[in-house]
């Protein structure tokens, strides 16, 4: 059994597929999908080499698969790593590019850089929106500006 | 396969490990497996169809033409609103149907006994996919390794208590309280038809004798049991989509090979039965394009070219450079052309100058008065 084998079993029906634009875009909801796209090369299940990251209480948590490990082990072939919260965003991309570029799935550095970033962008609080300032006749009519 | 991986016992005091049985290498055909659950899934049904009688309880005949209304058999007699109504078309009210069903429409489909077991077999090792069987929608996220494989003392358990337990322990139960949570209401007659509530399937327990495991496991929602020696499609690949989750007891897993056989061990309960081998060794893509037997024969990779991704176009006619690169041959001609005006001493010929101002006679008679 091979993962290309795997690929194509689970390519035309899963239960992660999200096909709702008719035309648009396949995405897939399975953890481990860099992209959330529904492709062979992102694919959380079809893949020996998977990275996945994810944010788990402000904390970024790197999951790979020993590519080693027999295709029959599931969590048993898990890695997982935690990045400390509030390391902030070089020591999460130098993690995940480290992890990356070194042999394991170089391909996937780029979607795993935007990620981990996109997730620690998500944790910052949102500013809040200023006050519109009123202006022109209405700004004079209220007397706010002289 | 050069050493056969070994399965875990797992949920039990101690550790033994088990050889992986081969059924778990045979061929997964996703094809064979759909058509034949597609097959298979009408067996079980029963035969309908309306009375025969229905829409032709009546001695209607057409009042042909000439009457001013349609050719359509009609209820004769009076005194009655249904005099004269239009009777058995399929458009007519109280007519019979289209087509009225059969109870001789062929309910069941043969298949044949070698498809079904390529099924099986095609199934099982499916679920033996981490992969497969997170795609089919089991939450196994939390399990070690499929197959999961728990002790034969599971087979004599007697109470449910015990087998939620047992599947806690091996970080099961999040499957079973998966289908507990998608319990609802089916959609139209079937509620009223003994199939009031739709939900998904649970795991799979298959054990080797039911010393009480059926009675433990049975009350827990979408989890099915069954023998190991009685395996069936519709169990293994519901709604033919592979990648069940089955939980092995001990025993019947080391049945599995008395079972199904082996590529070259005949099986002890199916006759003349071996299992199917791959049409491929090697099914792994990246492994076949590195191999060195292809990497040897194939031409080496040429230097890396950037192409823009696009580019004016230019007019090969007024371009020249354009044109030799279409035509190189255009360069020889274009010299020998030149060469061949010089010699002809090649003479612009003149013009006679233009005279910028008409004559006075001209002018004169233009405006004469």
């Amino acid at each position: 059994m091979s993962y290309d084998l795997q690929w194509l079993l689970v390519r035309k029906w899963n239960s992660f597929i999200v096909d709702r634009v008719p035309e648009g875009p396949v995405f897939s909801k399975e953890p481990g999908n860099l992209r959330n796209l529904h492709s062979a090369k992102y694919s959380g299940i079809a893949n020996g080499k998977i990275i996945d990251i994810s944010d788990k209480n402000g904390q970024v948590v790197v999951r790979t698969r020993d590519a080693e490990a027999p295709i029959y082990a599931n969590k048993k072939a898990e890695k997982t790593e935690r990045i400390r919260n509030r390391s902030g965003g070089r020591r999460v991309a130098g993690v995940v590019s480290k992890k990356l570029s070194s042999g394991y799935r170089p391909d996937l550095r780029e979607a795993a850089l935007a990620r981990s970033s996109a997730l620690l962008a998500a944790q910052k609080p949102k500013k809040d929106v200023p006050p519109k300032e009123l202006r022109g006749k209405k700004a004079k009519s209220f007397g706010l500006k002289a | 396969m050069a050493s056969r991986p070994t399965v875990q016992v797992r949920g039990g005091e101690g550790s033994s490990s088990l050889p992986l049985p081969a059924v778990f290498t045979a061929p997964i055909r996703l094809d064979v497996v759909q058509q034949v659950h597609k097959s298979i899934a009408k067996n079980r049904r029963q035969a309908y169809s309306v009375n025969v009688k229905a829409g032709h309880q009546t001695s209607a005949e057409s009042w042909g033409t000439g009457r001013a209304v349609a050719r359509i058999p009609r209820v004769g007699g009076g005194g009655t609103h249904r005099s004269g109504q239009a009777a058995f078309g399929n458009m007519c009210r109280g007519g019979r149907m289209f087509a009225p069903t059969k109870t001789w429409r062929r309910w069941h489909i043969k298949v044949n006994q070698n498809q079904r077991r390529f099924a099986v077999v095609s199934a099982l090792a499916a679920s033996a996919l981490p992969g497969l069987v997170l795609a089919r929608g089991h939450r196994i996220e939390e399990i070690e390794e499929v197959p999961l494989v728990i002790p034969s003392t599971a087979e004599g358990f007697k109470k449910t208590k015990e087998a939620v337990e047992l599947l806690k322990s091996l970080n099961a139960y999040t499957d079973v309280v998966k289908v507990s949570n998608s319990r609802k209401l089916r959609a139209g007659r079937g509620k009223m038809r003994n199939r009031r509530h739709r939900q998904r399937r649970g795991p799979l327990i298959v054990y080797n004798e039911d010393n009480g495991i059926v009675h433990a496991f049975r009350n827990l929602p979408g989890v099915e049991i069954a023998n190991v020696r009685r395996l069936n499609l519709l169990q293994l690949a519901p709604g033919g989509h592979l990648g069940r989750f089955v939980i092995w007891t001990e025993s019947a897993f080391a049945l599995l090979d008395e079972v199904f056989g082996t590529t070259d061990k005949v099986s002890l309960h199916k006759k003349d039965y071996y299992l199917p081998t791959a049409k491929i060794s090697n099914p792994d893509v990246t492994r076949l394009i590195n191999s060195s037997e292809i990497q040897a024969v194939v031409r080496p990779a040429g230097e890396k070219t950037q192409r823009r991704p696009w580019t004016q176009r230019k007019n090969p006619l007024v371009n020249r450079a354009i044109l030799y690169r279409l035509n190189p041959y255009a360069k020889v001609l274009r010299k020998e052309e030149t060469a061949r005006q010089n010699k002809e001493g090649h003479v612009h010929t003149q013009l006679p100058a233009k005279t910028h101002e008409a004559g006075e006679a001209f002018i004169n008679t233009l405006f004469a008065p």
